[in-house]
């Protein structure tokens, strides 16, 4: 994937009355979109080059995972105020009704961000998005975030020892590389789980019927985090979206599935 | 030097092997307790504080966990109030410490403000008021509130508490997590404007400092062995206490020791060895370590920190499979005659500057009969030798209840 990599550049940004400088990877060329990262934080990977090759991507961090930049989570209290700040953001940054792809975590605050502001988008991909709560499909966050991080990929992943899912979770060699990188990912899990605790549910399922803007959902038909039984509840509770279950994949569509979620995922953002 | 007995309240009866199975905490399954035995075990709790009060201790101490099968004190001043009450009717003068109500788990500061303040009242102003920030799993998991707000939580926490002590008036709150309209709580504690503030930690610098400029007292507990981990985290507060201009008065610290005494050194080890290593490996040892700091709990520096830490690792991490000879080689727990036991303590409290010395007597399946003895005899000929030990550089302890004078007069049944 490396000679399609794309130039990547880090783009600061004043949002929320000057109190938070939000940092942004943009990337690519083409109508905006704007991508929303899961719970560990924001990962370049091959599919984000893949959509800036049809797009300018913008991938913000969430608030206090940027090295250096710890306490800037302290400044967003609510969820509510997370979708202030990105709300705030695309207006800041100037992009005019910019696609949206969030997945997991970033999922979740896509989703709430068109269900709250429905003309912020003008399409929406949400990737095994979080938000929704069923009793008899729970969703192991605790569980997962908790547990011993060996378990980790066996949540992500059908396949935890394909060559994407060992990328995704590689870790630096160098003793000191290796304890900032520990850090700064316990430290990224949990200023994202801090709108997700315990129970990454805040009455999205009560909100989804506003989204307005073609939608599409992709889900793993083995995701072990959330059960593929969310896809169905995203999708009746949005009107006209388009839902994909992915066979033989996980919660990580793209890195257990990369083409077959990428046929998906590209059709609907060309069509 | 004050000397107080600590207990916990663990279930006596965890199945052997049940580490290798089974967490101690959050999921720790029921179906491994016999109701009957329960009763036995929360029972004999109170009853060996209360025991320890009549032998001459100077404080009792509980702490607060939840479901957790080592520490069965989901709230700590329910205990407390039983052994208050008791102490006040024998007209025993024995300080309560809680240590506490975990100000970064509840949802209802208030009621740590109301419940310290009654205890305060009950015991005639004996109380010692903990204000831990609790633990990851307790406050994080059990209690189920972001990580990354628990010590935001803990600062607005504090801040309420105290001033709903003191404040003459009602007042209204408007916190970042809780809002109240009309604060005005009934009692208030006989120790104005509040008891002794105690709290236990790790010792983190952070928290260090915080506990310094407040004039509190930090509480360090013996799980990692003194041995292993005294000197760096000893060594760090009067540090940092010189640089505050704080003076090195040693009541400023309170110290937390697992001991087990017998009549001879061989004696101890028979009796206690097989109950200590039991109760690590069953009790802590069985705390996952990712329990300990779910992600949020600490800051990206105090992680890096302790995953590049050059000091020397403490038991914590260890207690899973940790023998006997580790347990008291490291002096997580310090086992032997009352000569031996004494000398330890003496040898570290000098080296630490501790003031204020808390002993936990019994632990895991110790029965209560072999507690009872490990009391007594603490209490009969280690303690005496421990009273005097700053008494030559004439220190006042300013973090020791101050109403001592009541007891009398409550246990007289209020009669004109």
């Amino acid at each position: 994937m490396a000679a399609g990599a794309a130039a990547v550049r880090d783009e600061t940004v004043e949002v929320w009355d000057s109190r938070l400088r939000l940092h942004v990877k943009i990337a690519g060329d083409g109508p905006p979109l704007m991508f929303f990262h899961p719970l560990a934080g924001l990962a370049w990977q091959p599919l984000l080059d893949r959509l800036a090759r049809r797009h300018t991507v913008y991938a913000p961090e969430h608030p206090g995972t940027s090295p250096g930049d710890p306490q800037a989570i302290r400044e967003v209290q609510t969820f509510w105020e997370l979708l202030l700040v990105y709300q705030e953001l695309i207006g800041t940054l100037g992009l005019d009704r910019p696609a949206a792809l969030g997945q997991s975590f970033g999922g979740m605050v896509a989703a709430d961000l068109a269900a709250t502001f429905p003309r912020l988008f003008a399409r929406l991909v949400l990737l095994s998005p979080l938000g929704l709560w069923r009793d008899d499909a729970p969703i192991p966050l605790m569980e997962m975030v908790a547990g011993p991080p060996a378990e980790v990929p066996k949540y992500l992943y059908a396949h935890p020892e394909s060559e994407a899912a060992r990328a995704a979770q590689a870790l630096p060699s160098d003793p000191g590389q290796l304890a900032k990188a520990i850090a700064q990912t316990t430290w990224n899990v949990g200023c994202t789980t801090k709108f997700a605790w315990p129970i990454a549910d805040h009455g999205l399922g009560r909100r989804l019927h506003r989204v307005q803007v073609p939608t599409l959902i992709v889900w793993g038909r083995q995701d072990a985090l959330a059960p593929a039984a969310y896809a169905k509840e995203f999708g009746s509770r949005i009107a006209g979206s388009r839902v994909e279950v992915i066979d033989d994949c996980g919660h990580a569509v793209q890195a257990d599935q990369p083409e077959r979620s990428w046929t998906a995922i590209s059709g609907f953002l060309a069509g | 030097m004050k000397v107080s007995l600590f207990e916990q309240v663990p279930y006596r009866y965890m199945p052997e092997g049940f580490e290798n199975q089974y967490n101690s905490v959050v999921t720790a399954p029921y179906q491994v307790v016999e109701p009957a035995r329960m009763t036995e075990s929360l029972f004999s709790a109170y009853a060996e504080l209360m025991h320890g009060a009549r032998a001459g201790f100077d404080g009792v101490c509980v702490t607060e966990h939840s479901q957790s099968s080592y520490d069965i004190s989901p709230n700590p001043t329910l205990l407390a109030s039983a052994v208050a009450c008791a102490a006040q009717a024998e007209q025993l003068d024995v300080a309560i410490t809680v240590l506490g109500r975990s100000l970064g788990k509840t949802r209802e500061p208030l009621k740590i403000a109301e419940e310290y303040a009654l205890l305060d009242c009950v015991s005639g102003g004996r109380l010692i008021a903990g204000f831990p920030v609790g633990l990851s799993y307790d406050a994080n998991l059990n209690a189920s509130l972001p990580a990354v707000e628990t010590r935001e939580r803990y600062r607005e926490h504090r801040e309420l508490i105290l001033k709903a002590w003191s404040e003459p008036r009602p007042f209204p709150w408007n916190g970042r997590f809780e809002k109240y309209g009309q604060v005005n709580i009934w009692p208030r504690p006989i120790q104005q404007p509040h008891p002794p503030i105690w709290i236990p930690g790790t010792g983190s610098p952070g928290t260090l400092r915080d506990i310094l400029s407040h004039d509190y007292v930090f509480v360090y507990l013996s799980w990692d062995g003194p041995k292993l981990t005294g000197r760096q985290v000893f060594d760090r507060y009067w540090e940092l206490a010189e640089e505050l201009g704080r003076d090195r008065n040693p009541y400023r610290l309170a110290f937390l020791q697992v001991v087990a005494v017998s009549e001879t050194d061989e004696r101890a080890e028979k009796e206690y060895g097989k109950h200590l290593e039991a109760h690590y490996r069953s009790g802590l040892g069985a705390i996952p370590h990712t329990a300990m700091a779910v992600p949020g709990y600490a800051e990206p520096a105090a992680i890096e920190g302790m995953l590049r830490s050059a000091g020397p690792a403490g038991m914590l991490s260890r207690m899973k499979t940790a023998t006997y000879a580790e347990i008291v080689d490291s002096q997580v727990a310090i086992v032997g005659s009352p000569a031996t036991v004494a000398d330890q303590i003496e040898a570290f409290v000098r080296e630490f500057r501790i003031g204020n010395l808390l002993v936990m007597l019994q632990n895991g399946s110790m029965p209560r009969d072999l507690t009872e003895k490990n009391i007594s005899l603490f209490a009969g000929e280690v303690l005496p030798r421990l009273r005097p030990i700053w008494d030559a550089e004439g220190w006042e302890n300013h973090w020791w209840p101050r109403a001592q004078g009541a007891v009398s007069e409550a246990a007289a049944g209020g009669k004109a």
